[in-house]
């Protein structure tokens, strides 16, 4: 039987520790997109919860659509800039992509057009169950840090069932810790 | 250790296929810096042992031979690594 000498050893590990260090790189996507949204989702409820308590006046939920028309336009001129280099992406930032515009437009639509049935916090839970959602796909690929902040952010959905005079604040702060916390750990850790 | 990863092609294949769900042979070839003959030689004897699924489909109408890792293939590579790791502390041990 063949064997390795202790100096191809080494280098063998250290290859494939190049490769995983790579990898693991590689899995770090669109930390810009879970900021962005995030932000949004997080300013969104908690807006709502301030109006509740009466820490802001009605008339601020006006901005709201402002936040959203912007996160929307940053996502199209990003997206597109993305979709031009698309081609060399790996099959696995491909599909979380893929992911993230789903859930995204899910979430969107279910806000838009079923307002009847996602009233009050609904709403702000299904933008925190679908940030869940894309988080634990990408944690099922080995990344870790996505599979510590889904659990937050499913956490905060658990924890708000029960604290009906802060719904708005655990939601809020699910989204921000959760959801735009990893995009910010993301960008920040890239190399 | 596994006698078909003391290859560094076969080994650096495993090891991108690791954390992927499946990987296309060009961007294998693109990872490994190997030939189409030579990657495609070192896959053809992953996938004989079983360390390798092997799948061609469609992508924009153009045909696309993917990969990916199996368990006995992940199990095989965790043992070969463990391996060279006990290799290296013997030798630094004595």
């Amino acid at each position: 039987m063949e064997s390795l000498s202790p100096a191809q050893a080494r280098e063998h590990i250290e290859m494939v520790d190049r490769i995983l260090t790579r990898s693991e790189r590689s899995l770090r996507v669109g930390g810009e997109f879970f900021l962005v949204w995030g932000l949004v989702g997080t300013s969104v409820t908690l807006a709502f919860q301030l109006i509740i308590d009466g820490r802001i006046p009605s008339w601020a939920l006006w901005v709201l659509p402002l936040f959203f028309a912007a996160a929307i336009l940053f996502s199209v001129l990003r997206g597109r800039q993305l979709g031009k280099c698309s081609e060399g992406l790996p099959l696995i930032q491909r599909e979380f992509f893929a992911v993230l515009w789903i859930s995204l437009g899910v979430a969107f639509f279910a806000d838009a057009f079923g307002f009847h049935i996602f009233t009050t916090w609904a709403s702000s839970a299904v933008w925190n169950i679908a940030a869940a959602i894309v988080l634990f796909f990408i944690a099922v690929h080995g990344n870790r840090r996505a599979l510590v902040c889904g659990i937050i952010v499913l956490v905060s959905v658990a924890a708000a069932n029960f604290l009906p005079t802060i719904t708005g604040y655990v939601l809020a702060a699910g989204m921000l810790f959760g959801y735009a916390g990893f995009g910010l750990i993301s960008l920040t850790s890239r190399d | 250790m596994d006698d078909l990863l003391l290859s560094k092609i076969r080994l650096g294949v495993i090891a991108e296929l690791l954390d992927a769900e499946w990987i296309a042979f060009s961007d294998l070839q693109q990872a490994t810096q190997t030939t189409n003959g030579n990657l495609g030689a070192h896959l053809a004897k992953l996938v004989d042992a079983g360390y390798v699924a092997e799948e061609k489909v469609f992508v924009a109408r153009r045909p696309q031979t993917r990969y990916r890792l199996t368990k006995t293939g992940r199990a095989a590579f965790v043992e070969h690594v463990r391996a060279m790791q006990r290799l290296l502390e013997k030798e630094s041990a004595s």
